[in-house]
């Protein structure tokens, strides 16, 4: 084992560049990809089943070989300093990885041993961490009993006993149900908040809009575009504004919409508008800081807003604008993986 | 040092896992142990032909085969909980952590040893209970149960192998079950002398027979050394052939 190498702060938690893997079948699973992560970030590779974000991930945890191109961690190649790189990061899997005949603190104390974590700190970080999970009241229990939740809990503090400075999540939620993730989500966001650096896969993108201050939309072994969630939605286009409205005095709905038009003629974020059953339809730049300025301009004698509703991109939308597809017909199981 | 370390931590997680279902060591012994108590009874007059001279009962003639048939049956699906790693994620799990790569397969190959060694002995406490002798006394008894380990480490690799490399629990398991005749054509029931040619000279090449006689001389006679020397050559061999095609395919998986 080689001496820990000294990581000043301002190198990147990740560096990848042209990073290419291909399967010995001849896949190119990952086709080039260039990605930054900083210190303390919270980022996401978001893309359907088969796109490359388990290869890539696999490659910066240090199980996997790249074809070519550049992959390093805290400053250090993942290939050459592997050892060095395996002590720094934490990893939790698309399955669940626990030994179901060990206890809960057994499972967390076979990984710090792995660690070398000191013994009096150990059972310190254990009982913290059951804590943290919520899994105290049954650490004395074996895994094989846990619920997929508690399973999930325990995996996560698996990859957490050592003190990673960098988190591997490859689908960390993947079989939860919405409200184990939803407090799974929270978990996440808190130990980002106390400084871990975060690589998450998913494809689920409520996922990646929630925990993320950035994320690449990854698709057939490259990444599509790159940014902050607010950014890439904005960048695909203008949110949808829906307006009831009400006439008054009698007139029609079709007048009611007609005199809509007209007082919002010149008004600068207005790109679209569609007379819908009720109401209109309108497209708008930056809706929600518009909405007020909008509606002020409708409301008047003749005319009376009676609902509003607001939809933005989502990123589905943005996955859309740049593969063509959408996610969810993507998503499909992985491949199974035959000996001979 | 630090790849005792990491072997000893993954053993004890090997060694829990025999202990936590007892279920398992105890199916491992059921069927040695009947074995031993209805042959013992079944071909009990058996020993009246001339090629048994000088064995004593059958059962004490049976009792050593049964305790390497022990060691046999124990390691027929050693490869399995590697298998359970591979699948689960929990390989990889181990494959990112600051550890020699090595140091998990040392971590399975170790409790081996000892859940072997408990197991085999089990039977041999067993047949003395029954009424067989072991001439030697307890170092001998010692060394019997040594042999069995050490053999039962050797041959794990039956299993292993096919796992690692067809990553498939059922044909693992069918690949053990097809060398079952190699146990049974050994000289664990009758002696050689009473086995047509063939198989006597396929004897002459089974490491199970050299081993099972090493024992016999073991309970029978003493410390026949040249007995006791051939066996452990036939289990070095056999190690060195199926635990280097186990660590072949153990760097093949973990590349």
């Amino acid at each position: 084992m080689t001496a820990p190498a000294v990581v000043s702060a301002a190198v990147p938690a990740i560096e990848v560049e042209a990073l290419v893997k291909v399967y010995p079948g001849g896949t190119r699973a990952v086709d080039g990809i260039d990605v930054t992560v900083e210190r303390g970030e919270f980022f996401a590779f978001l893309g359907p089943n088969g796109a490359g974000k388990t290869t890539t991930i696999r490659i910066l945890t240090t199980l996997l070989r790249a074809t070519s191109g550049h992959a390093r961690v805290l400053g250090l190649d993942v290939g050459r300093e592997a050892g060095t790189v395996r002590r720094r990061i934490g990893f939790a899997m698309q399955t669940v990885a626990l030994e179901s005949l060990a206890t809960g603190r057994e499972n967390l104390e076979i990984v710090g041993h792995l660690h070398r974590v000191p013994a009096a700190e150990l059972r310190q970080r254990v009982d913290e961490l059951l804590d943290l999970m919520g899994l105290s009241s049954v650490a004395g229990k074996l895994a094989g009993t846990y619920s997929g939740g508690m399973r999930r809990r325990l995996d996560l503090a698996t990859a957490l006993v050592h003190r990673p400075d960098v988190l591997f999540l490859d689908e960390p939620t993947e079989g939860l149900d919405p409200q184990s993730r939803s407090a799974l989500w929270d978990e996440l966001a808190r130990i980002n908040r106390e400084g871990t650096t975060m690589l998450l896969t998913t494809h689920y993108m409520e996922e990646a809009d929630r925990l993320c201050a950035r994320l690449a939309i990854i698709d057939a072994g490259r990444i599509a575009v790159a940014g902050t969630p607010a950014e890439l939605k904005r960048a695909v286009g203008a949110d949808t504004v829906t307006l009831r409205l009400a006439a008054t005095d009698g007139a029609s709905t079709a007048g009611a919409q007609a005199s809509a038009a007209r007082r919002l003629e010149g008004f600068e974020p207005l790109v679209g508008l569609e007379a819908i059953e009720g109401g209109i339809r309108l497209a708008v730049h930056d809706a929600e800081g518009n909405i007020p300025a909008l509606l002020r301009r409708l409301d008047g004698d003749d005319l009376h807003v009676i609902g509003v509703a607001l939809e933005q991109p989502d990123l589905d939308d943005v996955f859309l604008r740049h593969t063509g597809r959408h996610i969810r017909e993507e998503a499909a199981d992985q491949p199974l993986e035959l000996g001979w | 040092m630090a790849f005792a370390y990491e072997s000893w931590i993954l053993g004890l997680r090997s060694i829990r896992r025999v202990y936590r279902v007892p279920a398992n060591p105890i199916s491992i012994i059921l069927f040695p142990l009947i074995q031993l108590f209805v042959f013992s009874q079944l071909f009990r007059d058996i020993v009246q032909l001339p090629a048994f001279v000088g064995e004593g009962t059958y059962l004490q003639y049976l009792a050593p085969g049964q305790v390497l048939f022990t060691a046999f049956f124990a390691v027929a699906w050693s490869g399995g909980s590697l298998l359970a790693d591979y699948r689960n994620g929990y390989l990889d799990k181990l494959r990112a952590a600051p550890i020699h790569r090595y140091a998990i397969l040392a971590g399975e190959l170790v409790p081996l040893a000892i859940s072997v060694a408990a197991m085999s002995g089990t039977i041999l406490v067993v047949s003395v209970l029954l009424g067989a002798e072991v001439a030697t006394g307890v170092p001998g008894a010692l060394l019997i149960v040594v042999l069995a380990a050490a053999f039962g480490v050797a041959w794990s690799g039956v299993s292993f192998i096919p796992a690692l490399v067809t990553k498939n629990e059922q044909a693992t398991s069918t690949f053990s079950l097809l060398l079952f005749p190699v146990a049974f054509m050994s000289t664990a029931f009758v002696p050689a002398e009473l086995m047509p040619d063939w198989l006597q000279t396929f004897n002459g090449l089974n490491p199970i027979s050299y081993t099972i006689e090493a024992m016999r001389a073991l309970m029978n006679v003493g410390f026949d050394w040249p007995l006791i020397g051939r066996a452990a050559l036939a289990i070095a061999i056999l190690g060195l052939i199926l635990q280097g095609g186990t660590l072949w395919a153990f760097r093949r998986l973990t590349a």
